[in-house]
């Protein structure tokens, strides 16, 4: 036992000490700021801008109300992305233009081209009859403008019609007033915590989940080839056995995970937790998911030991880098599966296909995590499928170990399959 | 004392490969004791048996006169053939860990190994990474990683393949003064001059078989003096005498090696006949010879 200790000391420390761990450990929280504030801050700075659209229409009242509708609107509302902050509208000029030819088009798209005007709104009656309106213009990429644009038009089309059928303006803006819907997750008997948070903290702790598996099962394998390439096992093995070797190694590593996960979300919630508390409003009750944190301290222990020592198995069989990238695909295809049916798994969480799928081990760690977050699946579920995946992981990490055992003395040619059958059957 | 080191029959095979085959030897306490043989022949095979780190598939490992167990190994120093460092960790960590793993107190450790640096002349890089060393210098620290828990036993795989000159008369001077110590060393070589010069006894291993096992100067007289070196005037033409097996002509002298069973006053009552003699004189056989005859007969 003093020798596994020791061995994860000496894997712990060297790793903790190092600074790409200093580096990645401050900066990804940085970059996942920068993701998510800076082309925030660069559309709040953008927006105020102003915009000089034409509408050419038959009917200048038509185009004039699009107008209206246009300088009325409210950045973002109907994007579903609300934020609390408003964002400074942009200013419309909008200018009338009744000359609906084909070579008054042309004039306006020369001016777009050079830049005299941002766009324009090609609302001709025919346009009208065809129910299809265009707006060209050279930022077309510009989803939000496009979504401002179209419900202006709608709007102002709308208004128009019902106008016409003899309502007045009071009664057409009650009926257009939009209803707004908000999905709350039914947790123990009570509604709690918003649709639109669940989500996002599935998905956030399942990415973290994810990466951190990866990236620490990998640095196993490349710590195992690094200890073949230096040649120090078989030092080591005068004085420890190989089982050791490896479990202060997984666990070593996996030390180093762990301590980097409890930095990032202590940076996460002390960041966060300002943010949060102003925004209840739309996010409905915050409450920290207490079961979800446990759930995930136990997913990723165990998704982060089967996978890990795959990883040390595949090290053990290879001599280079360059080896282990061709030979990693059987630890690497599961756990990219498992991200990739998260998507389906989120929406139907309590589909029969989703609960035989989370309870395979190798998708485990991710799927169920998604179920436990976003569903509350039974407890027999959650229950079953622990315990397949720790039978998984025992079952593993004998078989990684009789692998590493031989693997790590074994320099050149890296082994077939029957060869690694006879590797599994050798007594020591 | 008994036996420190005791294989029975011990076989191990790789697929179909056979690496070591009902080898058994016996290593008394006290003294240098050389495994011989080409490469391949089974050497690293036979030690890794003797500590441990694989199992033979049949036959008895025996250290210290009990059957082998782990608890054992901390009496035991082994530098393998293929040995390194962790590059990134500081000299004096190094050291201690592995002082620590060998069942050291990590402050016993810690003043063994300022020791042994300053011994060594590695004070001045006790904390510098092992990356920042020159080749020469780590080889210095592995010696002490095996030595540093003072093992009654120590086990060295090929300790003088790739050192240099310098290294290599300090290891010799390590190997020299732990016998006077009373420590019992084994080491394998497949070069027979180091042999000749350190050891008391040998195991002579090919395709792993033990070919000759025993105590060096028994195993030379048992040969015989069957080697003559002479100088002479004239030309004795003994290259073509029936019992001569070898003839080598150096220049300043030449080599004579008799058959088997031939007497050498014989070689030299004709030798006497024919050419004026100015030297004669019998030699034991070189270990090297001794191996290729021992080969030669068992192939």
């Amino acid at each position: 036992m003093r020798n596994v200790w020791l061995l994860i000391q000496r894997e712990y420390l060297e790793r903790v000490r190092s600074r790409s761990f200093v580096i990645f450990t401050l900066l990804m929280p940085a970059f996942m700021a920068g993701t998510v504030l800076v082309p925030e801050k660069i559309e709040q700075m953008n927006a105020g801008g102003e915009k000089r659209i034409v509408v050419v229409a038959n009917d200048p009242q038509l185009a004039a109300a699009v107008g209206r509708e246009l300088s009325a609107a409210k950045p973002k509302a109907e994007l579903g992305l609300e934020t609390e902050e408003e964002l400074k509208p942009t200013v419309y000029s909008i200018q009338v233009d009744a000359d609906t030819s084909d070579a008054e088009g042309d004039r306006l798209r020369q001016q777009v081209s050079n830049g005299q005007i941002t766009g324009f709104l090609w609302l001709t009656d025919s346009a009208l009859e065809e129910h299809k309106v265009i707006y060209s213009t050279k930022e077309a990429a510009d989803f939000g403008q496009s979504v401002e644009i179209r419900n202006a038009v709608r709007t102002a089309v709308t208004k128009q019609r019902l106008s016409q059928k003899g309502m007045n303006e009071p009664e057409i803006d009650t009926m257009l007033t939009p209803i707004k819907l908000k999905t709350l997750r039914i947790e123990n008997g009570r509604e709690g915590t918003s649709g639109t948070m669940v989500f996002f903290t599935a998905f956030a702790m399942v990415m973290l989940l994810y990466s951190v598996v990866l990236i620490y099962g990998i640095a196993v394998m490349r710590s195992v080839i690094e200890e073949k390439n230096t040649r120090i096992l078989e030092v080591l093995l005068s004085a420890v056995t190989p089982r050791q070797l490896l479990a202060g190694k997984i666990l070593g590593v996996g030390a180093v995970g762990l301590t980097q996960i409890v930095i990032w979300v202590t940076f996460a919630i002390l960041f966060s937790v300002p943010g949060l508390l102003a925004s209840r409003s739309f996010l409905g009750e915050v409450h920290i998911p207490v079961e979800g944190m446990i759930a995930f301290a136990i997913f990723f222990l165990l998704g982060y030991l089967l996978y890990s020592s795959m990883y040390a198995a595949i090290g053990s069989m290879v001599n280079t880098d360059h080896e282990a990238q061709q030979m990693q695909w059987p630890a690497m295809v599961p756990l990219v599966m498992g991200v990739v049916l998260m998507n389906f798994v989120i929406q139907h969480p309590n589909s029969p296909l989703a609960f035989w799928l989370s309870i395979v081990p190798f998708f485990a760690p991710i799927l169920m995590l998604v179920r436990i977050l976003v569903a509350q699946p039974p407890l027999w579920q959650i229950a079953l499928c622990m315990a397949i995946m720790v039978a998984t992981v025992y079952g593993l990490l004998a078989l990684a170990s009789r692998i590493y055992r031989v693997g790590i003395l074994m320099y050149g040619k890296r082994p077939t399959l029957p060869e690694l059958r006879r590797w599994l059957r050798y007594a020591g | 004392m008994g036996d420190i080191v005791e294989l029975r029959g011990i076989r191990k095979s790789y697929d179909r490969f056979v690496a070591v085959d009902n080898l058994s030897l016996a290593i008394r306490a006290g003294g240098v004791y050389g495994l011989l043989g080409p490469n391949g022949a089974g050497k690293t095979s036979t030690i890794r048996m003797m500590i441990g780190i694989t199992m033979p598939d049949e036959g008895e490992v025996r250290l210290f006169g009990e059957q082998f167990h782990r608890g054992l190994l901390h009496r035991v120093g082994y530098l393998p053939e293929e040995r390194g460092l962790y590059k990134r960790m500081k000299v004096l960590d190094h050291l201690v860990l592995l002082g620590a793993l060998h069942n050291l107190s990590e402050q016993e450790a810690r003043k063994r190994s300022l020791a042994w640096c300053e011994r060594m002349q590695l004070s001045e890089w006790t904390n510098k990474k092992v990356e920042e060393l020159s080749k020469g210098m780590q080889q210095k620290i592995q010696f002490i990683a095996a030595l540093l828990h003072d093992p009654e036993l120590v086990i060295m795989d090929e300790p003088f393949a790739g050192l240099d000159p310098a290294n290599s008369v300090m290891l010799k001077d390590i190997l020299i003064e732990l016998k006077k110590a009373g420590k019992t060393i084994l080491f394998s070589t497949h070069r027979m001059d180091q042999v000749e010069r350190l050891c008391d006894s040998i195991c002579l291993i090919d395709h792993g078989h033990a070919i000759l096992e025993g105590d060096l100067k028994k195993i030379k007289a048992s040969y015989g003096k069957n080697h003559v070196q002479m100088q002479y005037e004239g030309d004795p033409r003994l290259e073509s005498c029936e019992f001569v097996q070898s003839f080598n002509n150096y220049g300043n002298y030449v080599e004579v090696r008799l058959k088997p069973g031939a007497d050498a006053q014989q070689l030299l009552r004709l030798a006497v006949d024919r050419a004026r003699i100015s030297r004669f004189e019998l030699l034991e056989p070189s270990l090297e010879e001794i191996f290729i005859d021992q080969v030669g007969k068992h192939a």
